[in-house]
């Protein structure tokens, strides 16, 4: 399960701030944060360099450590909470799970002097004899006459599964989404509602369509939507 | 039929930790009473010097083990094995799970900081966790919880022998001192 090559890297962005801490022997209850974050934006500099897959949690960290470090630069009230408290007690929690962790290390190595022995593969042997066939014995053919006798027998039936239909697509999300684009690049927008003006008669299935299409060029082509209120018209505007 | 006798070869014919239910179930006898004469033959087996075996509790189950002292001599027997202990990871979060069951992944995630999806799907697969149910609240997340193979792999007879939070703390409180 686990393939990853854990030599000397941090399990989480809490072990890594500890390891700086210990490192600098510096008091966990009063974190020079400038510092320390300097520190830690150092060592993600590193791992870049490293070319090593930084978590999206380490960065996470560096962002909070900077809102700390320019929350101390604040004037503060005193009855305001110190801007470090959070992170020093979920530190210390972090810390707590870390000792317990080595704790029960010491149990799984004092377990290891005990020796058992794993199941035995034990059967009971019945009375009827069934034929023991060695894998390396069976070729295809072999195998092909057991699937047909087993097909032959009278109590085998095979379920027939339920037919399955396949519709024919009338609109496409690509035809709307080049439409769209189209009609954009002539008018700078296009009104949703004008679209649909354009037919007749309109199915469920061409509106279900073209909304898809609108999500579609708003989510890979960074068009803009905009809409004044519910349930009015949507304008769609060419990124 | 001598019950210790029965139960001796029944330890050494499944070799895994075997179950007080299962026990009850094959001899047709209340499972309190079972777990007292287990209890006896624990101390005979380990009172006998004379003996290489001793009888082992992990929560409801029993095994049969060698013993401690005989290790080294055993040991040369072994061939070199693969370190079969857990990832700095994956022990982390047992260490969490043990202390705060039954608790959710997001409570997990909160203490260390980062996803941990694939190291409990781990655990569960190893059988040292297991899912104990759901949380009766938004999204309904499971909860996870540890289990008998996780007192075995720790050799513990039952949670309780965990050291106290409280302890832990201390320990560290000092070592930080020295």
């Amino acid at each position: 399960m686990d393939y990853s090559v854990n030599i000397n890297v941090f399990q989480g962005p809490f072990d890594l701030l500890f390891h700086l801490i210990e490192k600098k022997e510096i008091d966990i209850y009063d974190i020079p944060m400038a510092e320390i974050t300097d520190q830690y934006l150092e060592y993600l500099k590193q791992m870049f360099q490293f070319n090593m897959n930084v978590a999206s949690e380490f960065i996470f960290m560096a962002s909070t450590l900077i809102e700390i470090k320019s929350y101390m630069l604040l004037p503060q009230k005193e009855t305001e909470e110190d801007p470090r408290q959070e992170l020093v007690t979920k530190l210390l929690e972090y810390k707590l799970f870390k000792d317990v962790s080595e704790e029960l290390k010491k149990f799984e190595d004092e377990s290891s002097f005990y020796i058992s022995k794993p199941r035995e593969e034990m059967a009971l042997t019945s009375d009827v004899k069934t034929e023991q066939l060695s894998l390396n014995e069976i070729n295809i053919y072999e195998l092909y006459n057991v699937y047909l006798s087993l097909i032959k027998r009278q109590n085998f039936k095979i379920e027939e599964k339920e037919k399955f239909k396949v519709y024919r697509e009338n609109y496409r999300v690509k035809d709307c989404m080049d439409d769209i684009t189209k009609k954009i690049k002539k008018f700078g927008k296009v009104s949703l509602f004008s679209i649909f003006k354009e037919k007749e008669s309109i199915s469920k299935e061409y509106i279900i369509t073209l909304f898809l299409a609108v999500l579609e060029l708003s989510n890979k082509q960074g068009m803009k939507i905009y809409q004044d209120n519910t349930y009015s018209d949507i304008i769609i505007v060419g990124s | 039929m001598n019950i210790k006798s029965v139960l001796e070869s029944l330890m050494f014919a499944w070799g895994e930790p075997l179950s007080i239910n299962e026990i009850s179930k094959i001899l047709n006898l209340p499972a309190h009473s079972i777990t007292q004469i287990l209890k006896e033959m624990m101390e005979d087996f380990n009172n006998n010097e004379a003996r290489g075996l001793i009888i082992q509790r992990f929560g409801n189950s029993y095994q049969l083990t060698t013993k401690k002292e005989n290790y080294e001599y055993i040991q040369c027997l072994l061939q070199n094995t693969v370190n079969k202990s857990l990832s700095t990871a994956a022990m982390e979060i047992l260490s969490i799970i043990a202390y705060k069951q039954p608790v959710t992944k997001v409570e997990i995630e909160l203490i260390r900081g980062v996803k941990c999806s694939q190291v409990v799907k781990g655990l569960l697969d190893k059988g040292l966790i297991r899912e104990a149910g759901r949380l009766d609240k938004p999204g309904r997340p499971t909860i996870y919880a540890t289990t008998d193979e996780f007192l075995r792999h720790f050799g513990l007879s039952s949670i309780d022998e965990l050291p106290s939070l409280g302890n832990i703390l201390e320990n560290g409180e000092e070592k930080k001192a020295t």
